[in-house]
């Protein structure tokens, strides 16, 4: 709360309160308009002789009309683009504090779309000015000017008025808020286990009708959800019950304010012409009233919100990035990468992540690195990327500590990994990220050498198609094809490629793989890889287990040493079929 | 955001919305209920403003308050009489949306049972979960929020106005000549509005995703040294919306002003024409104080149709389209029980018999099996290869019996049968390229198929799945949490969670769709010993590409476009020298 609401209303006071300030106008005139309009009718039962009698309060009733609705048009319009430009600012917020630590999104935030969550919850928090804060403080001002008004007749009975709404205004929303919230509370945990079981129903549908317990499965949630369901008419009833009384109160509220009145006039200390304005106006304040009680149950949701966007967005960043000042020349052609000795864990009471590594790849070289999944291959290219810094050891680029390079290092060492993501924009737009200065020749080259060129040619708008509507005309090959040609664009000296072929069937990956190796000649190539199909052609072959380089040689070398590699190669190209061939 | 830009539609949609809503159980009972109390409402409503303007006249006139407390307490029992309407009236709409959407989702449950994962895979599983979890909400909410706004904006208005007309006629015209007013405003302003959306679609949709892109593609910008000065791209882009957002929205609120306006207005013009009459005496105090209140009151139903108009809307398309999954004939109901099944559990001597069969995508004319021919005996084991999109996986959905054919004979054991039988997918396991975990315990997925399994059969299970080393490393054994919320686990590892399911259950027909290929070659190949051994006994239909698994194969299905071009021995189809030999080569040649 004190983060992400705190500083946006201090910082939008201005405009915060116009918004406030041009929404109390429009219940003033609410207000105003039942107020004139009863006394309106009063003055004139009186039969005065001249029509001029009566002449202010019709022009007040008019006004008020036709004001009301422009206060409420302008109030709405002012708190709206308030909200908006928060939500502008909260919106860059986030992404900074998302962007240090992008290359690990993946270990951060593992299950679900969390980014898409954390991207609703701050379009939520705009309800938090909207439906809360802007419908309380013109509550509460509504309230005061009325207890003024009345106090300025009637200083007791002001009081006593003052006290009997604040039932309204304080007890009722205050004892929603405290009922509701366990109710709630218990109502989420039940929602989320719907949610599961729903998922699970989904997801595991062919599971569900093999194993034949769809009955099962389907009492289940009709249990779960019966529970979810009364809790649900539980809150319900009590909103509804909530709202009754808060009518009878008004209802009081009419009876009070006729008593008063109706003692007053008699005692002649207001005119009787002021009773069925008055009677008529605490009609109008109530109705600003009620809505209290709501927004102020609304409170535990935000906190949900606020909640998540803390414990994702507030973490200082685990690996910081520190650039150095020493600028490294960047029109470098041959980089040499050199490990020596190298250390990385994540953390002190965890094992070595990489342990005790030491390698050189020469400018040009190609290197697979094998292994299992948590064998240390992610950690090894996030070092050399200069994303972690090593504990022990060192790594460098020509020399200088890779982590020195900071956001330099992609005029380096470019990445394909799998999914590589395809942004919202045209399919030009997508290609000319590799380097923002390409021209269109360049980018039409690129296109060609990743084969691409006639498909593109062929879409609807050419370049110019939308990548949303060519998403489903690109298959996953593709999708690889066009961020390889982003890369060609980058024309980095160091590529790493991450596993770019998992998913594709053994023809599209042999061709994709061509084509990477045939464009990429010339550049350093570190492949990430989970088949030992094209191994043969590497300059080294790495295998990880456990931190460590288990085996290390070329193809050949690793052939004639070690039976493991001999087996494993044997699994992907089988001896017996290529002697049948 | 656009909270009422739409309200127009409300009044055109109103006469089609309400018919489908009836058809719904016990809908005619609720309506006729609501309509009644609604009009009790209504009568509540005039008595209370009566009740009101006589203790206002006679205090006027200079009566004692003390003189009126009949009147003030008649007054009060109307105007509790009327609220209690309200509550009644809400109470039984949100007993009826309960019943209605717990009905609607437990029909759309039990029917997606029936259509199978092909279905759920085709209307994408995301969309299903979504539809089924925020769609009963909505529907929920549209369930209970319409039946009563409808009502009262039938009965209500019509109600005062009939009273004001007894009471002041020009008073009534005032309110009359307003209301149509009002509702052609809001829809041409509304109208105005959505055709700016409409023009603005494309760049509000590239504008609104903007944001959740960036996050998403955070990885891909940083790659590509762009990462830092996107945020001021976010920032510009977050303008641009906004300044849009402003412009649509000044039109869209247009048309609640509209509505704040015209009716505001009339009740200024009611007042006015009133005081003016009440000079000149045509009229007196009580009739014009009753209109003065009566007024708003008319307006009041129209104004609470515009709130909560989106929820409505989104919830009466959620509510329809479950109703209309639900209303989907299956192919279980046509053919499942005209069908007997086999008895006899598959054995050494049983036979499956695919002739001729042919399989149509519901969505498309192509045809995603045609003349499909498959014979299979005993503990075969059938290697199904093919280029992505041959049509392996929908074989195998075939086999399962997650589809049914559309024509062709399939059967078992000499006689003729359905696959889509329950006594059939009993005899079946199937494991996929990322086998479901549910999420619950370790040993909930393990028993998935056989829940009444011992620990110790679990645990023979494990050691059989190659799954111990995992469970040892587990805090709490058996009973840990793994799927969504829990324990994340390899993708070798839910590999093998899926062979203890297979072990334990212990069926004799084995379904596998590329079970190894995103695997890495060392977890590939410790798999592959385990699977090796759970194929013993069983009839085996394997789809994959990977070379390997050829040599454990007797005979082996080769697909294109469809259809089945090769069947052979592994070694029978290599002398052919047909597609199945240039996969091979392909592979083999490396690159």
């Amino acid at each position: 709360m004190r983060t992400w609401i705190v500083p946006y209303m201090m910082k939008h006071w201005r405009r915060l309160s116009l918004s406030v300030f041009v929404s109390l106008l429009g219940a003033l005139c609410a207000a105003g308009l039942l107020f004139t309009s009863g006394y309106l009718i009063s003055k004139a039962a009186l039969r005065p002789e001249n029509i001029l009698m009566i002449y202010v309060p019709i022009v007040g009733v008019r006004t008020f009309g036709i004001f009301r609705a422009v206060f409420q048009y302008t109030a709405r319009l002012t708190s709206h683009d308030t909200i908006l430009r928060i939500l502008s600012e909260m919106r860059t917020r986030l992404y900074n504090k998302l962007e240090p630590v992008a290359l690990f999104h993946r270990s951060y935030y593992q299950a679900g779309d969390v980014l898409a969550i954390l991207s609703d919850d701050m379009e939520h928090l705009q309800d938090i000015y909207l439906r809360t804060a802007l419908p309380g403080a013109t509550a509460v001002i509504v309230y005061g000017f009325w207890i003024a008004v009345v106090g300025s007749l009637d200083g007791i009975f002001a009081l006593l008025i003052g006290l009997y709404l604040l039932l309204l205004l304080v007890f009722f929303p205050l004892f929603s808020l405290l009922w509701s919230r366990h109710k709630r509370k218990s109502l989420l945990k039940h929602r989320h286990q719907l949610y599961e079981k729903m998922t699970d129903a989904v997801l595991g549908i062919g599971d569900w009708i093999l194993s034949g317990r769809q009955q099962a499965f389907l009492a289940a949630h009709d249990q779960l959800e019966k529970q979810a369901t009364q809790e649900n008419r539980r809150l319900e009833d009590f909103r509804r019950l909530r709202d009754l009384l808060s009518q009878l109160l008004i209802g009081g509220a009419v009876l009070i304010i006729l008593y008063w009145t109706g003692g007053m006039a008699a005692d002649g200390h207001i005119s009787r012409t002021l009773i069925a304005a008055f009677v008529l106006v605490i009609f109008s304040i109530s109705e600003t009233l009620i809505p209290v009680s709501e927004a102020v149950e609304r409170l535990p949701q935000y906190n949900e919100a606020f909640q998540r966007l803390n414990t994702i967005a507030g973490k200082e960043p685990k690996y910081s990035i520190n650039e150095s000042s020493i600028q490294p020349k960047l029109d470098e052609r041959s980089v040499t990468i050199c490990a020596d000795n190298l250390f990385y864990r994540y953390s002190e009471n965890e094992d070595w992540a990489v342990e005790n590594i030491s390698l050189s790849i020469h400018q040009g070289e190609r290197v697979a690195l094998i292994g299992r999944s948590g064998a240390g291959k992610s950690t090894l290219t996030h070092l050399i990327y200069g994303a972690l810094k090593p504990q022990h050891g060192t790594i460098t680029l020509n020399g200088i500590p890779c982590e020195h390079f900071g956001h330099r290092m992609s005029r380096r060492i470019s990445v394909l990994n799998q999914n590589p993501h395809l942004f919202d924009t045209s399919v030009l737009n997508n290609i000319k990220l590799g380097n923002e200065q390409a021209s269109f020749e360049a980018i039409v080259q690129a296109t060609k050498w990743v084969r691409l060129h006639e498909k593109i040619e062929r879409l609807p708008n050419g370049y110019q198609t939308q990548m949303h509507e060519a998403g489903s005309i690109f298959s996953g090959g593709e999708q690889e094809r066009l961020a390889l040609a982003r890369i060609l664009l980058q024309d980095n000296p160091i590529v790493i490629l991450d596993e770019p072929t998992v998913g594709l069937d053994p023809i599209t990956e042999k061709e994709l793989l061509q084509t990477i190796f045939e464009t990429l000649e010339g550049k350093t190539l570190l492949w990430i890889t989970h088949h030992l199909t094209g191994t043969e052609k590497m300059n080294q072959i790495i295998f990880m287990e456990d931190g460590r380089f288990e085996m290390h040689g070329t193809h050949q070398q690793l052939l004639d040493r070690y039976p493991r590699y001999r087996r494993l190669y044997q699994l992907d190209v089988p001896e017996h079929l290529r002697r049948q061939l | 955001m656009l909270g009422t830009q739409e309200k127009f539609a409300f009044f055109s949609q109103a006469s089609s919305m309400d018919r489908k809503i009836l058809s719904y159980r016990g809908a005619k009972r609720v309506f006729t209920l609501i309509a009644c109390l609604t009009l009790l409402q209504g009568l509540c409503l005039i008595v209370q403003a009566i009740f009101l303007a006589e203790v206002v006249t006679h205090l006027f006139d200079g009566k004692s308050v003390q003189d009126e407390v009949r009147q003030m307490l008649l007054f009060f029992s109307a105007f509790a009489g009327r609220y209690f309407c309200v509550f009644l009236i809400q109470t039984i709409s949100e007993r009826f949306a309960e019943r209605t959407s717990s009905d609607l989702s437990s029909h759309f449950l039990a029917k997606l049972f029936k259509l199978g994962p092909k279905f759920a895979a085709n209307e994408g599983t995301g969309n299903l979960v979504t539809l089924v979890m925020e769609g009963v909400g909505q529907a929920r909410q549209y369930l209970q929020l319409f039946p009563p706004k409808m009502v009262s904006n039938v009965v209500l208005p019509v109600m005062i106005l009939c009273y004001v007309f007894t009471l002041d006629r020009l008073s009534a015209v005032i309110l009359a000549v307003a209301m149509p007013v009002l509702i052609v405003f809001m829809v041409l302003l509304g109208l105005a509005a959505q055709k700016k959306m409409n023009d603005r679609w494309t760049s509000y949709r590239v504008l609104s995703n903007h944001f959740i892109d960036s996050l998403r593609g955070l990885s891909t910008l940083r790659y590509l040294g762009l990462s830092r000065h996107h945020a001021e791209s976010i920032r510009r882009v977050s303008d641009k919306y906004r300044k849009m957002t402003m412009r649509t929205l000044s039109l869209a609120f247009m048309s609640s002003f509209a509505l704040d306006f015209f009716s505001m207005l009339s009740i200024a013009f009611v007042a006015v024409a009133l005081g003016l009459r009440l000079i000149n005496g045509q009229i007196t105090l009580f009739p014009a104080l009753t209109v003065l209140i009566l007024a708003p009151e008319f307006f009041l139903p129209v104004r609470e149709l515009g709130q909560d108009y989106h929820a409505t809307l989104d919830g009466k398309e959620a509510a329809h389209k479950l109703l209309a999954y639900s209303d989907q004939e299956t192919d279980d109901e046509r053919l499942a029980h005209q069908k007997a099944f086999p008895e006899q559990r598959w054995n050494q001597d049983s036979s499956l018999e695919i002739c001729n069969c042919t399989y149509v995508y519901p969505s498309g004319t192509r045809s995603a099996l045609s003349s499909i021919q498959v014979e299979a005996r005993g503990f075969t084991k059938i290697g199904i290869v093919g280029a992505s999109g041959a049509g392996k996986s929908t074989l195998i959905d075939l086999i399962g019996g997650f589809i049914s054919a559309e024509s062709g004979i399939i059967r078992v054991n000499n006689q003729q049968t359905v696959l889509n039988h329950e006594d059939w997918r009993k005899q079946i396991t199937y494991i996929p390229q990322h086998p479901y975990l549910f999420s619950g315990s370790l040993k909930d997925n393990i028993t998935f198929y056989s829940p009444e399994s011992t620990d110790e059969e679990v645990m023979q299970a494990i050691e059989k799945a190659g799954l111990h080393a995992l469970v040892s490393k587990m805090n709490h054994g058996l009973e840990e949490r793994i799927g969504a919320g829990g324990r994340q686990l390899s993708g070798g590892q839910e590999q093998r969670i899926a062979l203890a399911r297979a072990y334990l259950c212990n069926r004799p027909i084995l379904l596998l769709d590329e079970p190894t290929a995103h695997l890495d070659i060392e977890t590939e190949y410790e798999l592959k010993e385990t699977m090796i051994q759970l194929f013993k006994g069983k009839l085996v239909f394997l789809a994959t590409h990977r070379l390997h698994w050829m040599d454990q194969m007797d005979e082996m299905i080769v697909m294109a476009n469809g259809k089945i071009t090769e069947y052979g021995t592994p070694t029978e189809l290599v002398r052919k020298n047909g597609f199945y030999a240039t996969l091979v080569r392909t592979q083999l040649e490396g690159l």
